[in-house]
């Protein structure tokens, strides 16, 4: 007789959380599923192995607020990568557009423009997911120096690099009013 | 009937669906106030406009509140695939949503299956998770900016914050090349309008078509003017325009309707948004095969 087993939804996260001990990774498990992730087990690719034989897939878009999860339970972890073997790392450059009065600051698909004179963030744009629109009524019309990071109250990889893109803008602002 | 959906940054709003009215910086959907700020709501907003010009029925929008915790995103993926076979709008354009492979994936097997397949038309994270997922080609239309077609072009990148250091560096004059890697990788949908300093429309991977003018280079900098494209090209997918017409349209009116508004970095989406109406007025004829009576005349 066959039995036909139901398949277990398949995650498609496209990123691993690494682990050097079995236990933080079972921790993690619990902790990343009761924040409210989703999460699965897996075997790490042997290229990313760091010393333990679990990893955790996970959206590797929503990374900044699964680190933040861990973090805050103390989990200790290794990184979070994507499963791709080969991929990219983590854009950390950024394009600087001068609009006379404004400067406009890109890192990766995320930009954010400010007032030269007075640091006022005048306009973020770009990026799609969910916490961008969020992030860009929590800032505009705030200084530079007043505004919450986006890696502190995003979840997402365009947050991360909306944080990156006020990072620059705050270093050229401190450096001094713009010209 | 044409179907947006996406999500809004509006803590605790449940998932809701209705045809949209306007109200200058917000938009209603089924009673709810929505601001029409970057994201959803702008491409809302610009679809809408453009129905209202063309006298025709105005958008259904689908929406849920998220700040960036997915639980909005996932109601309304699960929403479309358990009644997009039974509402089957003519046009579905899904927005900014956290990207979800597995969903986006179930999304596209429901839609192959519908009697009258919608024109599949994605931008923002929605774009990110069909790319990543190995679906592009079942879309009609992506609207990506530069950065985003090299992130279509980087067949390891599932998001664009994981692109090739050297693929980032590019500018938009080598749009045709990206193009060119994301055809070959299957990673583009069959029309492409890529925004940037200047406008390349792509259908089946060869261009058909620039915009360069007006040249309004704050555009970029204002939150929601890329997402106005999106509503624009999909209302005119709507009005019948084949997509490369409604895409060459979508990008002249965006551009004429930031000069109109005299944008600056520091301008609102909806003061672009505001501007349709009358570049419709005296441009859409011109343009198009759309001419109204008293609508402005080539």
């Amino acid at each position: 007789m066959t039995f036909l087993k139901r398949k277990k939804p398949v995650l498609e996260g496209g990123g691993v959380v690494l682990f050097r001990e079995v236990q933080e990774a079972l921790k993690a498990e619990k902790v990343v599923k009761e924040a409210g992730y989703g999460v699965k087990l897996i075997a790490p690719p042997p290229e990313l192995r760091k010393g333990c034989d679990l990893a955790l897939e996970v959206n590797l878009v929503e990374k900044p607020g699964i680190q933040r999860a861990l973090d805050a339970k103390d989990v200790g972890y290794v990184g979070v990568v994507p499963l791709k073997v080969g991929a990219s790392e983590l854009l950390d450059i950024v394009k600087v557009t001068d609009f006379g009065e404004w400067v406009m600051v890109k890192a990766a698909n995320m930009k954010l423009t400010f007032e030269k004179r007075s640091g006022t963030i005048v306009n973020t744009s770009g990026g799609g997911c969910p916490d961008i629109p969020h992030l860009h009524a929590q800032m505009i019309d705030r200084k530079l120096t007043d505004v919450a990071r986006p890696r502190d109250i995003g979840f997402t990889l365009c947050a991360l690099m909306l944080d990156r893109a006020l990072e620059e803008g705050l270093e050229l602002w401190q450096g001094g009013p713009q010209s | 009937m044409m179907l947006l959906a996406g999500t809004v940054p509006v803590e605790g709003l449940p998932l809701t669906c209705g045809a949209v009215t306007a109200g200058g910086e917000f938009i209603v959907v089924d009673g709810r106030r929505v601001p029409c700020t970057q994201g959803t709501a702008a491409m809302i907003s610009a679809a809408l406009a453009t129905t209202g010009y063309l006298g025709l029925e105005p958008p259904q929008a689908l929406v849920a509140g998220d700040t960036g915790r997915g639980e909005g995103s996932r109601a309304i993926y699960k929403n479309l695939i358990e009644n997009i076979a039974r509402l089957a709008p003519r046009v579905l354009t899904l927005h900014y949503c956290m990207p979800d492979m597995s969903l986006t994936r179930k999304l596209c097997d429901v839609v192959g299956k519908c009697d009258h397949r919608p024109i599949m038309i994605a931008d923002a994270a929605s774009m990110y998770a069909a790319k990543a997922a190995g679906l592009a080609e079942v879309f009609d239309i992506f609207t990506p900016d530069a950065t985003e077609m090299a992130f279509l072009a980087d067949p390891e990148a599932i998001h664009p914050a994981y692109i090739a250091r050297h693929l980032f560096d590019t500018d938009i004059s080598r749009t045709p090349e990206l193009v060119a890697t994301a055809c070959r990788n299957r990673s583009a949908a069959r029309l492409l309008l890529v925004k940037g300093e200047t406008d390349y429309v792509v259908s089946a991977g060869r261009v058909v078509g620039t915009v360069a003018e007006p040249d309004v280079p704050a555009l970029e900098a204002i939150g929601g003017t890329g997402d106005t494209i999106t509503g624009l090209v999909s209302a005119f997918a709507y009005a019948g325009l084949e997509p490369h017409e409604a895409a060459l349209i979508a990008a002249r009116a965006n551009r004429v309707a930031g000069q109109a508004a005299q944008a600056t970095p520091g301008t609102r989406v909806w003061q672009v948004i505001e501007q349709f109406p009358a570049v419709f007025r005296e441009h859409l004829c011109r343009w198009s095969r759309i001419c109204l009576a008293g609508g402005g005349t080539p």
